[in-house]
C-alpha cells in the first residue's frame, strides 16, 4: 500500500482543483488561439486549394488570374477579421508589431522578386509558394511554434519535390499537398487545444 | 517534483494561475481580459495579483497604448514551475485514492 502524498486537501478536493483548471486552460487556449494562427493556416489553406484547383483544371489565364485575385482579397479580409480579433482579445504579444514589419518587408520583397525573376507558370507558383513558406518557417521562429516550423518545412519539401518529380501535376499537387496541410494543421491546432 | 502550494490553491489565484499558464510563450494578458474571465472587482483581482507577484509567480506590466493606461500579466518560469509542481501534487492525490 503507497504513502498517502503530503497534502492538506482532500482527494475530492483535489478533483475538483483539477477540474477548474482544466476549464480555465481551455477557455484561455480557445481565447488565445496562439494569436490566431489556426484560422489564418485554415483560411489560406482554402485559398491554396482552391487555388491551385483552378490552376490544374481551368485552362484560361485570364480566368484563372481573376480567381487568384478574389481568393486573395478574401485571404486578405480574412486575415484583417483574425487580426481585429486578436487585438480585441485581450492576448497582447510583444512582438506582435515586430513580426508585422516582417509581413510587411516579405510582402515588399515578394514582389520585387517576381517583378523581377521572369519566371511564368508552374516556375512562378513555385516560388512564390516557397516564399510563402519561407514566411511561415520565420514566424514560427516568432512565436516558438513547432507546428508552424515543421509546417512551414513539410510544405516545402512538398513544393521541391513536386516541381522536380511531377512537374505536369505541380498544381494539383500543392492544391492537395500545400494547402490540405494548411488546412489540416489550423484544425489540428484548433482541436488538440480544445 | 509534486509539491503542494498554499498560496497557488486559493480557487482565484489557481485560475489566474491556471489562464496564464495556458497562454503561449511570449503571451501576456490584459488586466482587464482576466477580471472578465474570473469575473471578479478589479480590487479584488489586483489583491491576488499582488500575492502571486511578490512569490514571484507573476510579472506585471504597466503601460501606456496612446494615453489609455494598460496593464498586462504574464507567467515567470518560477511561476510556471510552482504550478506545474502543484498540479503534479494533486494529481499524485487522486492517484493514491485510486490505488487506495
Amino acid at each position: 500500500m503507497s504513502q498517502k502524498p503530503a497534502s492538506p486537501i482532500t482527494p475530492e478536493e483535489a478533483r475538483q482543483a483539477l477540474e477548474l483548471i482544466e476549464s480555465t486552460s481551455r477557455q484561455m487556449r480557445r481565447l488565445a488561439a496562439y494569436g490566431g494562427m489556426p484560422y489564418f493556416l485554415i483560411v489560406w489553406g482554402i485559398v491554396w486549394v482552391v487555388g491551385f484547383s483552378a490552376n490544374y483544371f481551368v485552362s484560361d489565364p485570364g480566368t484563372r488570374g481573376m480567381i487568384w485575385m478574389v481568393l486573395d482579397t478574401l485571404g486578405l479580409l480574412g486575415t484583417a477579421y483574425v487580426v481585429w480579433h486578436i487585438h480585441k482579445s485581450g492576448v497582447h504579444w510583444p512582438m506582435g508589431p515586430t513580426l508585422g514589419w516582417f509581413w510587411f518587408a516579405w510582402m515588399v520583397y515578394g514582389a520585387l522578386f517576381v517583378h523581377f525573376a521572369q519566371a511564368q507558370g508552374t516556375q512562378l507558383s513555385m516560388l512564390i509558394s516557397l516564399w510563402v513558406m519561407f514566411g511561415y518557417v520565420v514566424s514560427g521562429l516568432f512565436y516558438r511554434s513547432r507546428v508552424l516550423i515543421t509546417l512551414g518545412l513539410a510544405v516545402t519539401v512538398f513544393i521541391v519535390v513536386g516541381y522536380m518529380a511531377l512537374p505536369a501535376y505541380f498544381d494539383l499537387w500543392m492544391a492537395m499537398l500545400g494547402g490540405g496541410s494548411l488546412v489540416v494543421a489550423g484544425v489540428y491546432m484548433l482541436t488538440a487545444w480544445r | 517534483m509534486a509539491e503542494f502550494n498554499a498560496l497557488i490553491h486559493q480557487p482565484v489565484r489557481l485560475r489566474i494561475m491556471a489562464a496564464l499558464h495556458a497562454l503561449p510563450p511570449e503571451a501576456r494578458l490584459e488586466f482587464g481580459r482576466l477580471r472578465e474571465m474570473l469575473d471578479i472587482t478589479d480590487g479584488n483581482l489586483a489583491s491576488h495579483l499582488r500575492k502571486l507577484e511578490d512569490a514571484g509567480y507573476i510579472q506585471v506590466e504597466k503601460t501606456f497604448v496612446g494615453r489609455r493606461p494598460r496593464t498586462y500579466i504574464a507567467i515567470t518560469e518560477a511561476g510556471r514551475q510552482a504550478f506545474e509542481a502543484h498540479v503534479e501534487a494533486l494529481k499524485a492525490l487522486l492517484s493514491w485514492e485510486e490505488e487506495e
